[in-house]
């Protein structure tokens, strides 16, 4: 079977979230390999469920919060960007490009803009190939 | 934990769904799942007798969780919690997975659409088994109301409270009431005056035996939440005073932009270049003077002073276009053959009666000049000794494309309005956020215009963002009205979905203190562990991923749930290679 | 160098018909649907604008408004009621009165008592210079008719005498055009310090200020083609009297009864019908108000028009009189049409409406110079 980038979204609900119902609403395409999951706040996204994800076998995870400056809770997505720093240097050191973890900002109108992102990302996957994470656990699981 | 027993429901929305996903595929495949007792498909979940296959499932087949794939839980979570719970069940033992907005609409292969919402209805399925029930909880209401600012708005939103028999607390910065409008002579369109329609309201407002007017008072800190703040105000030197309340409305107003900043117009250099506030007063006196006592000849009016220019305030203030044709109307009355220019940039007559002012004023005999803000401001400088005026306005005219020189003895620079310097202390003290223009944010630009994200706060008039009187009243009408009905009813729901912590494990380090924007979280010295106030909190979540120690759950985006969701997502065919 | 404003501009503007120009708010469809705007020569909207500002240099030295020939498009289109065709009309007054170095057509213009008087004056001196002062050089009324029953006109009113006026008329009003006119090139060519035209251009030009004299062609191009035919026949008429009366009067003025088939009979015929054709329609036109040329009437617009049909009629009446052989109906129309005639050319051509005739012509050839400017 050929390569097949999976990414895993987290979207906070009160922008991303709502521009990616907005690209359905405005039936625009984009690459069908992302799996979204909601949560109140960028802010909310813990270190735990990157790392998940990619445990899991995902090739990306995409996170997107509001706007700086227009979070529904004040500044939740700033503490979010601040802790995505921190992350995409960790999963760097573990052996999962940067790229693979992406945080962008997409607001309530943004539709487009988040169809051309999982487009964009997908693109950027393909040329990375599979999470090399992902064959090293499998070969972790069939040792135990 | 009493077993998950899970009903799954595959909406086909007509053909929205249908048409895309396999929906027959999607029940078949989700109902091998461990406790899921049944998965069906049906047209419309959200018609009525979508509604009741799930009530009649629950009760037939003991349900106890429910999960509907259909559009986005945005649009029809609201209706489906109250379908389970007219079952018996808590609305919050159901999950929602979206396969309209995000897969049928947007993906053109069926079978690739038809596997991810297979492993969106997974990952929903996983989650729901962690759900938790949540009960709703509401406060009593405190029924007095304090109002900060004593200018229209407050005094408007003070007297509509206080007609219904409830208590207003009316704080003043200054010494007295009226705020800006006391100060005009007339207001537009209709050039009525300002201070016959403001003296009567001010006049009840200080003898209503509801309202407690406090003048040369600032609010230094508030404390509590919707329903039961309070706070502690100086009275004289020595005395001081606590106040209770149950609501608050923020009407601290705006002020004059100094436009001394803007080098061309020498604004503090020529004595006669004064703001559209100074001109109020000159009005008030009766007569149109220039600063050596004589009348002038020809009268300039600049429009958007510090207004719609990215140095100075980007956005636009609203009323100076239609101040500035009022001018013209004060100016005729006093000086019938004065030379009246009004360089504008745009004109804006955007509300009831605007453009049919702006119409009748063209006939007043004056010169509309236009000037592009990108481009260059006009610049005033002092007129040479034989000119017969006292300054000159060069200026590159924008609809000629001419570069010209405008004689002038006295101009009026409209003056954007900007929000106070020390609006950060009343921010601070009530819990507001600001926009990037230093105006307070309102909860929802066009749905909820003036509450705001804190519960029992309100912003009315032009402390939102520039503003008429009209709407300023509209605004503070419409904030007494929201407020009486919390009042009346005695008590408000707050938020389900917040944080919790776990004394045992918590560490006492403080982070979530720091991070919360609603300062809802405090610690407790005496037990060593935060605490969260479930009143003041908004459920963002932000301190639970903060929390190092994992000692506080978000309730309904617990870690357990997302992470059961990520495995749901990853545990069918979505895993690539 | 910028542009003193002149606040005062729009006072002196108003007299000449101007009325509410703040109503134009430039969306610029007037200059749009214009068929005789053109890139370089753009209008109405921009002269508007200057009028709006109180423009005046760049206003004097605009030719735009001869350039237009009042189809009344722009008014018809004009969202907003501004009127930018009676706007260019108002224009074409003032800069007639600015081209004047007398002074006398600002005075015309804006005042009616000014310019009636003036006319009544000279149908004055006219009828005492029948009346009183040929006769008393020895040219008197004769109730004498000629062998064919003709009335002897001749010697009531001299040839040599007549003629000898005919030219010190023409040479008068050719002389205040012609300097009106040098005025007018200053301010639109010789002003302009950025640019200069050859002498070979202004040499290679020429020809176009007789053609559009002959033939107009500019108004061939507003859309409704029968104002343009209707006033080339009116102006033809007008043209061919104006060279028979002057050059040819000897010929023109007889005593004898020409046969039906005389050319100088059909000539005259022509010219009549010519100028009747275009009066009336100039004058039901301005009575019905249909058509938006014709809706708004200055006092020199009528003033115009009746001074000509009078013209017409009694130069009619002189014809059908003298050749019925009826002596006091022939003098009484004689007089009366030189009591008209005079003051109509020598307020109305120099000072008024009728100086068009010069300028529209010299613009367009002064519009090409400014096509073929160079940057000095």
């Amino acid at each position: 079977m050929s390569y097949r980038p999976t990414i895993v979204a987290f979207l906070c609900n009160w922008c991303a979230y709502t521009g990616a119902d907005l690209a359905g609403t405005s039936r625009l395409r984009y690459a069908p390999n992302i799996r979204i999951i909601r949560v109140m706040c960028s802010g909310r996204i813990e270190p735990t469920f990157i790392l998940k994800a990619f445990q899991q076998g995902a090739d990306g995870v995409l996170i997107c919060g509001c706007h700086p400056g227009d979070c529904h809770y004040q500044e939740g997505n700033y503490k979010c960007l601040r802790r995505f720093k921190l992350i995409q240097k960790y999963v760097d050191q573990m052996g999962i490009e940067k790229d693979r973890l992406q945080l962008e900002w997409i607001s309530a109108s943004e539709g487009r803009q988040f169809a051309e992102l999982v487009n964009n990302m997908t693109k950027t996957l393909l040329i990375l190939g599979p999470s090399k994470i992902k064959s090293s656990l499998e070969v972790e699981h069939l040792k135990q | 934990m009493e077993e998950p027993r899970i009903g799954v429901y595959i909406c086909w929305c007509g053909t929205n769904i249908a048409k895309m996903v396999d929906v027959e595929a999607v029940s078949a495949e989700v109902g091998k799942l461990p406790h899921v007792v049944l998965a069906k498909n049906y047209k419309y979940m959200c018609s009525d007798p979508g509604q009741e296959l799930i009530v009649k499932d629950i009760h037939g087949h003991q349900l106890n969780r429910v999960v509907v794939a259909a559009c986005s839980p945005r649009i029809h979570e609201l209706t489906f919690r109250k379908a389970v719970e007219k079952a018996g069940i808590n609305p919050y033992l159901f999950e929602m997975a979206n396969i309209r907005e995000q897969d049928s609409w947007v993906h053109t292969d069926r079978t690739e659409a038809t596997s991810k919402a297979i492993d969106l209805v997974v990952a929903a399925i996983r989650r729901v088994q962690f759900h938790e029930p949540l009960q709703k909880r509401s406060v009593n209401v405190d029924p007095a109301t304090l109002i900060i600012g004593g200018g229209i708005s407050g005094m408007v939103a003070a007297l509509e409270i206080a007609n219904a028999g409830k208590k207003v607390y009316l704080i003043e910065k200054t010494g007295r009431l009226g705020g800006h409008v006391i100060k005009f002579d007339l207001t537009f369109p209709h050039l009525s005056s300002a201070r016959q329609m403001i003296r009567p309201i001010l006049q009840r407002v200080e003898n209503h035996p509801n309202i407690d007017v406090f003048l040369n008072t600032e609010i230094r800190d508030v404390t509590g939440y919707i329903g039961n703040f309070k706070t502690t105000i100086r009275i004289n030197e020595t005395e001081s005073t606590e106040l209770r309340f149950g609501n608050i409305i923020a009407a601290v107003g705006l002020k004059p932009f100094d436009p001394s900043k803007i080098e061309e117009y020498g604004y503090g250099k020529f004595p006669d270049v004064i703001t559209s506030m100074e001109f109020e007063e000159m009005l008030g006196t009766g007569q149109v003077l220039t600063k050596y006592g004589k009348e002038p000849r020809n009268i300039a009016i600049i429009h958007c002073v510090g207004s719609r220019n990215k140095k100075y305030h980007e956005y636009c203030s609203r009323t100076c276009c239609m101040v500035a044709l009022k001018f013209v109307h004060q100016i005729r009355a006093s000086l019938p053959s004065a030379n009246i220019f009004e360089i504008y940039a745009d004109m804006r007559a955007y509300g009831k009666g605007h453009e049919e002012f702006y119409a009748l004023t063209t006939h007043k005999q004056i010169i509309f000049l236009m000037y592009d803000q990108q481009e260059r401001l006009p610049v005033i400088s002092q007129a040479d000794r034989n000119d017969n005026c006292n300054m000159v306005i060069r200026m590159n005219e924008k609809l000629s494309g001419e570069s010209i020189e405008v004689p002038v003895d006295m101009v009026i620079l409209m003056v954007n309005m900007e929000a106070h310097e020390n609006v950060k202390e009343v921010v601070h003290a009530i819990g507001v956020s600001l926009c990037g223009n230093q105006f307070f944010i309102e909860k929802h630009p066009k749905l909820d215009p003036v509450a705001t994200t804190t519960g029992g706060v309100y912003i009315v008039g032009t402390c939102q963002g520039p503003k008429d009187i009209p709407d300023s009243v509209s605004q503070a009408r419409a904030a007494a009205a929201r407020i009486l009905a919390t009042i009346a009813t005695g008590s408000v729901a707050v938020e389900v979905t917040t944080a919790s912590t776990n004394e045992k494990l918590c560490c006492g380090c403080q982070t979530c203190v720091k991070v919360c924007p609603y300062s809802a979280i405090s610690y407790n010295e005496e037990k060593r562990s935060s605490e969260v106030n479930e009143v003041l909190c908004k459920g963002c979540g932000t301190c639970g991923s903060a929390c190092p120690a994992g000692a506080i759950t978000s309730k309904h985006f617990t870690d357990r749930q997302i992470l059961a969701e990520i495995e749901g997502i990853m545990s069918m065919s979505f895993k690539g290679v | 160098m910028s542009i003193r404003v002149n606040p005062d501009l729009r006072n002196e503007l108003i007299q000449f018909g101007i009325g509410d120009w703040n109503a134009c708010y430039h969306c610029g469809t007037c200059t749009a649907i214009c068929p005789l705007s053109e890139e370089g020569f753009l209008f109405p909207r921009k002269k508007i604008r200057l009028m709006q500002m109180g423009l005046q240099g760049p206003l004097e030295s605009s030719v735009e408004p001869w350039l237009c020939y009042y189809c009344g498009d722009c008014t018809k289109t004009c969202p907003r009621d501004a009127n930018p065709g009676e706007l260019m009309m108002s224009l074409r007054r003032y800069l007639t009165s600015t081209y004047d170095w007398t002074g006398l057509s600002k005075k015309f213009y804006t005042s009616k008592i000014w310019e009636l008087a003036w006319i009544l004056f000279f149908a004055a001196l006219v009828i005492i210079s029948f009346l009183v002062i040929l006769p008393s050089f020895g040219y008197k009324f004769t109730t004498e008719l000629t062998a064919e029953g003709g009335v002897k006109l001749n010697s009531f009113a001299p040839i040599p005498i007549i003629e000898a006026f005919d030219w010190i008329m023409a040479i008068i009003v050719a002389t205040l055009l012609i300097s009106n006119i040098l005025r007018m090139y200053y301010k639109i060519i010789w002003k302009n310090s950025t640019t200069k035209v050859s002498l070979w251009v202004h040499i290679r030009e020429f020809w176009l200020l007789i053609f559009n004299f002959a033939v107009q062609p500019k108004f061939s191009k507003c859309d409704d083609k029968r104002y343009w035919g209707a006033h080339w026949f009116l102006m033809s008429g007008y043209t061919i009297m104006f060279i028979v009366i002057v050059v040819f009067l000897p010929w023109f003025q007889t005593e004898k009864i020409l046969p039906v088939w005389d050319p100088q009979r059909w000539l005259g015929y022509y010219a009549t019908f010519g100028l009747l054709f275009g009066l009336v329609i100039a004058i039901f036109g301005r009575l019905k108000k249909k058509d938006i040329k014709f809706r708004f009437s200055h006092v020199s617009d009528w003033l115009f028009l009746v001074m000509l049909t009078l013209t017409v009629i009694t130069g009619i009446f002189i014809h059908i009189f003298r050749i019925n052989g009826m002596p006091m109906a022939t003098y009484v129309s004689y007089i009366t049409h030189m009591a008209v005639l005079v003051p109509m050319i020598l307020i109305e051509v120099p000072f008024s409406k009728w100086s068009h005739l010069a300028y529209r012509p010299f613009a367009v050839y002064f519009t090409q110079l400014k096509k073929n400017a160079v940057l000095k």
